[in-house]
């Protein structure tokens, strides 16, 4: 009887040790890990707001695996050509692969398609009628100097010599840069903004029509182009602009030196640091100047749907891995993706408000979260679908230093000189753009002369080569 | 049993009597600040500038983007001294500072910010949020020695204003023609209840009921047929048609500069923008009015821990004794009045030449609930 009980016990304790791990396992969630670019917005993934909603929804653990590597391109190179036991990736901000480059991945099978296609899509970090690019000029110096918001290239010319000549920052020092820029994306630099006083300039779709039309060929384009060698023969257009990063324009923007004269960008706050009202309140925007045929275009933005996530086809975990995104681009998870925390950092409006489009008020910002060190959400980067009505239906929080509401302003200033829709290519050809671009450079800065009708022509013939 | 029960007693008294003191101490706390704070004592700039060198960074809530630059000539001349600046619009600002105190916080010194809706006044200085400082050498020199009890350093207007782009002259001569349908679409205001110099002149138009019946008899010749409505219920209803509500005067200015708007309701001081090339034009001679006059007040917030500085930067940005205007000079503009005999005024129009009127803040807080209903109604209904 002894042994029987003894054997029962033993038994039972041998079932008890057996339970325990597999009742462990039975309530262990399922692990998915996810590449994320790193962001020194972020403050700690652990305990981030949206990470710990997603895990909640979905029931699944997240792990994340910060990404420090820049480019995107090298990264998912790198990925690829490795064992890394990584689900997810996603991407946003200025972690974005190249154009084609994901195809590519596909096209080889290292990538996996629910429905063969690129679901996972990044709609609503920011609004749809984004702009090519915007001037912004420092009013402050317009006002030391008596002068007016240029309204045509004639009278922006007249500004930027005057910025030049006129010491308008008062230090006694000739250290004014009419014109800062960057060539490192097109929307920062200022070339592409004259040239839409000529053109419907459209570098993000290389310059190229629905119709098949290449307009960087154009009689007007050259124009433009001579007028920009003017500009940067004269130093009103910074040579700097051959060299600048994105990051060294806005510590040129930013000093408190207070040197630059006006820059363009499609945010302000791409370029003007955030907590910096003093700066901020230094810039307006300059609607499209008008060129000398009266014609004005703001250039289009790139506008093409931007992937926010892949799930790679070596993952074991696609169910899964579908499922944490399938969730990403709900409504409510988008909600937080843009806005943060409901009812904290957000919340619906009863609609009596105006939002900053000038329209009925459908959210409330509490808290302005975007691009500022924050714990919410995962700032810009991951697939997500913010419907219109929200995203232009965001109140202004009464900050004049918003960057968003100083945008929304000059987005509907730009708005009516957009060209037409049918005016844009499909995509961008790679070889044509670097082609153009190149040229483009080269007849700014005179190492092509753009008066040369035979290098003009030798340019044209490479051109039209390259179009399909 | 008699000596447990005294000291029971004795226990409840002490507790009690700890209990009061701690719920006296924040009161207390405060009392001791606004003695220290002595904002009746006489002191120089020099005096105070010694102190506030011991003193942290000055931080300045304000609803003008001009205190920017009065802050750069304030750092200037008193090196040493550091100010920030936060910029908000007005129902923001009294929102932050109110939570601020709420909270026991002591983020904000200095407060700028238009006074003339009555909401600042109700819950910022009435409850002793804010204290205006103005030392007697300054107070001396007040045009209006009087009405400084809200601590206003300048004078401006919420005015209409036409598009001088598209029309040599103002096109109108009385306040209904904006009702007139063939401005729909082109008057652009900023929303009354996020903006309290727009609140000032909205609400203080139902002060003006006769003026406003005088106006329309006027113009169309025949008394006003309101129904059930007052007077200037149906003024409002009648312009609200045409009226594009914006967020602040910023897009008003745009709206004028782009031609978008034939009439813009907004601050004076934009007047200083006509300068950039925007085509905008003051509307002087208007029946009734053509606006309202408003204030900005410079106040120092309780529990400040930088008094010193906080007294110094007020004193500057009123011109200190001697009319020195390099603190106040950004807003010294076109659009802009002084409040001081001995500084002139940024405008070259006197104020009194000016269809102006002075919202009464006490009618304002007396009707504000009333105001805030009606505009939420006039607003919802423009959807």
């Amino acid at each position: 009887m002894n042994r029987k009980i003894s054997k029962l016990l033993i038994f039972a304790f041998i079932m008890s040790l057996l339970h325990i791990p597999g009742c462990g396992l039975r309530s262990q969630p399922e692990i998915l890990y996810v590449a994320i670019p790193y962001s020194e917005n972020i403050q700690d993934i652990d305990t981030n707001y949206y990470i710990n909603y997603l895990e909640e929804k979905t029931g699944l653990e997240i792990v994340v695996a910060f990404v420090k590597i820049e480019d995107c391109d090298d990264y998912l190179d790198m990925l690829f050509n490795s064992e890394a036991e990584i689900d997810v990736v996603l991407f946003g901000k200025d972690f974005v692969p190249s154009d084609g480059v994901l195809d590519e991945y596909a096209s080889r099978g290292d990538i996996y398609l629910p429905d063969g296609e690129f679901r996972y899509v990044s709609e609503g970090w920011d609004t749809q009628d984004k702009i090519g690019t915007i001037l912004w000029i420092n009013k402050e110096w317009l006002i030391n100097l008596g002068m007016s918001v240029p309204k045509t290239c004639e009278e922006f010319e007249e500004i930027l010599e005057a910025f030049k000549n006129e010491d308008p920052n008062g230090n006694g020092i000739r250290d004014e840069i009419p014109l800062a820029g960057s060539l490192s994306r097109y929307d920062l630099d200022p070339v592409e903004f004259i040239l839409g006083s000529y053109a419907k300039n459209d570098p993000y779709h290389s310059r190229m029509s629905a119709d098949g039309h290449c307009i960087a060929t154009d009689p007007e384009y050259r124009d433009g182009l001579l007028f920009c060698n003017e500009l940067y023969e004269k130093g009103l257009i910074d040579d700097s602009i051959l060299t600048c990063s994105e990051s060294e324009l806005c510590e040129l923007v930013n000093s408190p030196e207070h040197i630059v004269g006006a820059f363009t960008a499609s945010s302000i706050g791409d370029v003007i640091y955030r907590g910096n009202p003093e700066i901020m309140a230094r810039y307006v925007h300059v609607p499209p100047l008008k060129g000398p045929d009266g014609k004005a275009f703001a250039v289009l933005p790139e506008n093409e749907p931007q992937i926010g996530a892949i799930i790679l086809s070596r993952s074991e975990k696609k169910e899964a891995a579908e499922l944490l995104l399938d969730t990403m681009m709900s409504e409510e998870a988008s909600l937080i993706a843009r806005f943060g925390e409901p009812g904290v950092d957000w919340d619906y409006s009863d609609g009596r408000d105006i939002s900053i489009y000038m329209t009925p008020s459908t959210i409330i910002t509490r808290n302005y979260i975007r691009d500022v060190v924050q714990n919410k959400n995962l700032n810009g980067v991951g697939p997500m679908r913010v419907p219109d009505k929200y995203l232009y239906g965001v109140t202004w929080n009464g900050l004049n230093s918003d960057s968003e509401y100083v945008d929304a302003r000059a987005k509907m200033a730009y708005a009516d000189y957009l060209p037409q829709n049918d005016v844009r290519a499909a995509g961008k050809d790679e070889k044509l753009s670097v082609y153009l671009d190149r040229y483009l450079a080269d007849f700014v800065t005179g190492r092509s002369d753009i008066s040369d009708d035979d290098v003009w022509n030798e340019y044209v013939s490479g051109a039209e080569g390259l179009i399909h | 049993m008699k000596t447990g029960y005294v000291r029971v007693l004795s226990f409840i008294m002490t507790v009690c009597m700890l209990c009061i003191t701690a719920a006296c101490g924040k009161t207390a706390d405060e009392d001791a600040w606004l003695a220290g704070a002595a904002l009746d004592k006489e002191e120089t700039a020099d005096e105070l500038y010694e102190k506030a060198l011991k003193e942290d960074v000055l931080v300045v809530y304000t609803v003008s983007t001009r205190a920017t630059r009065t802050k750069e000539a304030f750092e200037k001349l008193y090196p040493g001294l550091c100010v920030e600046i936060r910029d908000l619009r007005s129902p923001n600002l009294v929102e932050e500072v109110e939570e601020n105190y709420k909270n026991g916080l002591t983020d904000c010194d200095v407060i700028i910010c238009n006074d003339n809706s009555g909401q600042f006044k109700e819950r910022i200085v009435d409850t002793g949020i804010a204290y205006p400082y103005l030392p007697s050498d300054i107070a001396e020199k007040m045009k209006d020695p009087g009405s400084n009890d809200m601590g206003s350093f300048t004078y401006e207007a919420e005015m209409l204003f036409y598009n001088s782009g598209l029309f040599d002259e103002c096109p109108i001569e009385n306040i209904w023609e904006l009702a007139d349908e063939c401005y729909e679409g082109r008057i652009y205001m900023p929303n009354p209840l996020h903006s309290f110099s727009t609140y000032a002149f909205c609400g203080g138009v139902f002060e003006y009921s006769d003026e406003l019946t005088c106006a329309y008899t006027d113009l169309y010749g025949m008394e006003p047929d309101t129904g059930d409505e007052g007077i200037a219920e149906y003024f409002w209803k009648s312009v609200s048609k045409n009226i594009v509500y914006t967020n602040s005067s910023d897009e008003v200015l745009e709206a004028l500069g782009s031609g978008a708007a034939d009439f813009g309701i907004m601050v004076s001081s934009k007047l200083r923008f006509m300068d950039l090339g925007y085509d905008m034009a003051p509307v002087y001679d208007l029946e009734p009015f053509c606006g309202c006059r408003i204030s900005f007040c410079a106040m120092i917030a309780r529990n400040s821990d930088n008094i010193n500085t906080a007294k110094l930067f007020i004193r500057f940005l009123y011109g200190e004794t001697d009319g020195n205007i390099d603190g106040y000079r950004p807003f010294c503009t076109e659009g802009t009045w002084s409040v001081r005999t001995d500084i002139p005024d940024g405008s070259e129009v006197p104020l009194d030449e000016i269809d102006l009127f002075v919202p009464d803040q006490d009618y304002m807080i007396q009707n504000r609930e009333y105001f805030e209903d009606f505009w939420a109604g006039i607003l919802e209904s423009k959807w």
